[in-house]
């Protein structure tokens, strides 16, 4: 009698392990199968003939491009940040109407990308646009900048910056909320501490704010860094002459119709990723154990 | 902070958020006459004459429908399939005792880190061959946008089912009912506000997509909304057709995105802070 209830409960386990594995599986599987084809194809295309991996890095164009993009990377994550700090500090305290604000400053984030590239190309647009309009003086209530309209796409400078601008302003909301966040993880007595002695807005700020914030801030590090090594759709709308390392790797595989070397630049495109990631988190350890002294 | 300086540091920031979307919708609804100055005096930053006439000529425009409809099939077929793969792997990870259940989330979830733009030549190169295709372009592109969200839909589904209570699912299997059917007619339907955020989340994801849908359908005639957008761009046409497209596609985003607030933040934020 006992025998079979014990069969009997083995045989409902297995049952049970089953069915979770049974839901369980399809999707990992999925994800799993997309992962080995990505890796299949980066490592057969850039290891295949004449290894692209290498003779990439003879052409021109993708030194020029890793160049621009690894620019386009150190400039915009700290601006992220920085822009990313400022709207969390300012939506931090509750006053009358935080909620709107808050709302309004998650509003870039529901604009598309491609949207808001096309805007920006809009705005900016040589040689009669809104910006050029209003440096040329042509309102009454703006100084006049430039003496010619200037053609924003047809300078690296300009074009790249743009596109940077374009960045920063749809994925400031991201940077707020996670630096959002660790604001509200800091408690609130140590600010009273520090008022009650007399520190000013800055003092609190560089002395409490920043050292408790930094695993906020090392967060937006990273994960922006990569966000903006990878950025595509903002450089190639706005700044399609000057392409960033994804500009290219379109371009080689839809112009030069060559996937062997789309494919090498795609792979040093992961490894790039890799290593920043690798640095920012090493970077942000050292300055926190600096800050907070542990 | 002296309140003064940061109620005008507020006021600076939303009007830079809010002016390039008015900038939009101003283009959208301005006659020919106020984009087309010939440089004689500035673009107005406000119409002349405002008209719907884009919206009217857009209305009937065959191969902006199309367009339209080819998103939204894409859009639900990635729903269906996300929800199907997803929901019961969110379910098996929220109600069992399985190991490294956090660091399996955080996996999934940096999936997404992985650059798109590396992951998408690959994926078109097999997506070209033989037994995908002979599929149709919108499929392959549907179970592209899967890949993307898939991650995502696992991750909001799985808090889902983490706020229901266990008890209501042992109280009726104590009275008969097998895994499945409690899952069916007991889990689903309390879960189901929070997996319609979860649908809308994955929509949402598809309807904006450009990297996948550019690749995959770049040397198809179909076009999903933002790959005619851009289809649209090379042809240089006038500021208010662009900005009325621009327009409609942000049109939906805009609604959802303050629909499922409240899951994007937790999603957007997973992991932040320790």
């Amino acid at each position: 009698m006992l025998k079979k209830i014990k069969k009997y409960s083995t045989w409902e386990k297995l049952k049970d392990n089953l069915f979770i594995i049974g839901i369980t599986v399809p999707s990992f599987l999925y994800l799993f199968a997309f992962l080995v084809i990505v890796l299949f194809y980066l490592f057969k295309f850039s290891f295949g003939e004449g290894l692209p991996i290498l003779s990439v890095f003879s052409e021109g164009e993708f030194r020029k491009a890793l160049f621009r993009t690894f620019w386009f990377m150190l400039v915009g994550t700290p601006l992220q940040l920085v822009v990313g700090i400022i709207l969390a500090l300012l939506v931090y305290e509750s006053f009358k109407g935080v909620g709107l604000v808050r709302s309004l400053f998650l509003v870039p984030i529901a604009i598309p990308a491609l949207v808001t590239a096309v805007i920006l190309n809009l705005l900016f647009s040589y040689p009669f646009g809104h910006i050029n309009d209003l440096f040329l003086g042509k309102h009454f209530f703006f100084p006049k900048i430039f003496t010619a309209p200037l053609n924003f796409s047809g300078s690296e400078f300009f074009s790249i910056s743009l596109a940077m601008l374009g960045k920063v302003w749809r994925d400031m909301p991201i940077a707020m909320l996670i630096i959002l966040a660790g604001l509200q993880t800091i408690e609130k007595e140590g600010y009273e501490a520090a008022q009650i002695m007399g520190a000013s807005f800055w003092q609190r700020f560089k002395y409490i704010t920043l050292p408790l914030l930094t695993p906020a801030i090392s967060t937006v590090l990273i994960l922006r860094s990569i966000e903006n090594w990878k950025e595509f759709i903002f450089p190639f709308i706005v700044a399609p002459a000057y392409p960033l390392l994804g500009v290219l790797i379109e371009r080689l595989y839809h112009v030069e119709q060559n996937p062997q070397l789309a494919c090498a630049c795609a792979l040093w495109l992961v490894i790039f990723i890799g290593a920043s990631v690798f640095l920012f988190t090493f970077l942000t350890k050292a300055v926190r154990t600096y800050l907070v002294k542990v | 902070m002296g309140s003064l300086v940061k109620i005008i540091l507020i006021g600076i920031i939303i009007f830079f958020i809010i002016f390039p979307i008015f900038i939009l919708f101003k283009y959208s609804i301005s006659d020919k006459d106020s984009v087309v100055t010939g440089g004689k005096y500035p673009e107005p930053f406000w119409p002349f004459n405002p008209n719907f006439k884009m919206f009217e000529s857009l209305s009937v425009r065959g191969d902006f429908l199309y367009s339209g409809m080819v998103s939204l099939e894409v859009g639900l077929l990635t729903v269906i399939f996300c929800l199907f793969l997803g929901v019961p792997t969110a379910y098996a990870l929220a109600r069992f005792k399985i190991p490294g259940v956090g660091v399996l989330l955080f996996f999934l979830l940096s999936i997404r880190l992985f650059p798109d733009i590396s992951a998408v030549i690959p994926v078109a190169e097999q997506f070209f061959k033989p037994p995908f295709s002979y599929l149709p372009p919108l499929v392959l592109v549907a179970l592209a946008h899967t890949l993307l969200s898939l991650p995502y839909t696992i991750y909001i589904a799985e808090g889902v089912f983490e706020s229901i209570p266990k008890d209501l699912e042992e109280q009726s299997q104590v009275l008969g009912a097998s895994r499945a059917y409690s899952f069916l007619r007991i889990l689903t339907p309390l879960a189901l506000p929070g997996l319609g955020a979860a649908a809308i989340y994955t929509f949402l994801l598809s309807w904006n997509e450009f990297v996948f849908a550019y690749f995959l359908l770049f040397q198809g005639t179909e076009s999903t909304l933002p790959v005619y957008l851009l289809r649209i761009l090379t042809w240089s046409p006038q500021k208010n057709f662009i900005a009325a497209i621009s327009l409609l596609i942000c049109i939906p985003v805009i609604i959802f995105t303050f629909a499922v607030q409240r899951y994007m933040r937790t999603g957007l934020t997973a992991g932040a802070v320790k």
